[in-house]
């Protein structure tokens, strides 16, 4: 089951999601913003969106401050479900 | 006739969106430029009479419902590609829709069958393309979500494909799949590490494979290679590398 972050009411019934799926690009560990059929990717390591498009900005304010807030959930949320990368990266990388 | 999402207009010729028309009941038309051409029928009962006039073999249609034989092969003489299944298997018309006006529609699904007797799941895309994805592939998360092959929908608008209680990004599959989608995903990254070892590093993890899997080769080499401490292996370690990653050497740097 992909994890999901709770959102506050108003994002959830704009249809915000924020979600890591159980199956996904692992490198760099991320977050996927969603709403009808657009997605964007935040880093979990940079704490920055990933991709031009859809245009960052389009998140919005409140949602961006949410990620932000909940950055160490979603991180724990990340490691769960992908331990084979998680978001700190090992020694042997840098 | 009636016309949907956007009224006619003068400038309709350049108009920028695709634009749906439903003929008879439910059997929507797509009519502009690259997705011209591309049928929507919610039943097979909506195609028994249809003929796409003075458009033989040039158009696609993709019926989101189970087709007999006999229908089948009567569509597949009028239309050049005709893709059937039933639904949840597809999303509903409307998403359909939805994904149809995308920018990105080629990349987003529209529906997914599963082939038990090849192991695969085939994804429809938005452009009625088929992906084809190995079961092997979908691992089970780190959470100890396992795909359920019996139990496949789209979900998130086209986004993702689920299978049972685990979900996999259209993503993070056609980044696997699809040799012009990466290139495509590379462009639309604000920033990403291009070098041999970063993309070595990504395809690793993404097949999940240790540094210690690769026969022939140390750990410590392999780690080497990520660090980009060395720029380009020799020829046979590259070709070892890429046998125990399932790809062709040219292809790593492209992940």
């Amino acid at each position: 089951m992909p994890l999901q972050l709770p959102l506050p009411e108003r994002l959830s019934n704009e249809g915000w999601k924020v979600k890591i799926y159980d199956n996904e690009r692992l490198e760099p560990p991320h977050a996927t913003v969603i709403r009808g059929n657009l997605a964007w990717r935040l880093n979990l390591r940079s704490r920055q969106f990933m991709d031009r498009e859809p245009d960052p900005r389009d998140v919005p304010r409140e949602l961006r401050d949410v990620l932000q807030v909940e950055h160490a959930e979603l991180v724990r949320l990340w490691d769960r479900t992908h331990p084979g990368n998680p978001v700190t990266v090992a020694e042997d990388w840098l | 006739m009636t016309l949907l999402d956007r009224p006619e207009d003068p400038h309709k010729e350049t108009e920028p969106y695709p634009r749906f028309t439903i003929v008879e009941r439910g059997l929507m038309s797509l009519r502009f430029s690259d997705r011209e051409g591309l049928w929507v029928a919610s039943s097979a009962a909506q195609t028994e009479h249809f003929q796409p006039a003075g458009r033989h073999g040039r158009d696609r249609l993709l019926v989101t419902d189970e087709l007999d034989s006999p229908l089948h092969e009567y569509l597949t003489a009028l239309f050049s590609d005709v893709v059937s299944g039933p639904r949840p298997s597809f999303l509903s018309i409307d998403e359909i829709r939805r994904v149809l006006v995308a920018r990105q529609f080629a990349d987003l699904a529209l529906g997914v069958l599963v082939s038990g007797a090849r192991e695969a799941v085939v994804i429809v895309r938005g452009d009625l393309e088929r992906t084809i994805v190995p079961w092997s592939w979908f691992r089970s998360s780190g959470t100890g979500t396992a795909p359920d092959f019996n139990d496949v929908a789209v979900t998130d608008a086209g986004l993702a494909i689920r299978l049972g209680k685990y979900e996999a990004s259209m993503d993070a599959i056609l980044y696997g799949f699809d040799r012009d989608y990466r290139a495509r995903a590379r462009q639309r990254q604000l920033e990403t590490d291009v070098s041999f070892g970063a993309a070595l590093r990504r395809l690793r993890l993404q097949k999940g494979v240790t540094r210690e899997e690769f026969p022939g080769i140390s750990q410590k080499e392999i780690a080497r290679l990520e660090r980009g401490e060395v720029v380009r292996p020799r020829e046979a370690t590259l070709r070892a590398i890429a046998d125990k990653l399932g790809v062709e050497p040219g292809d790593i740097e492209t992940y």
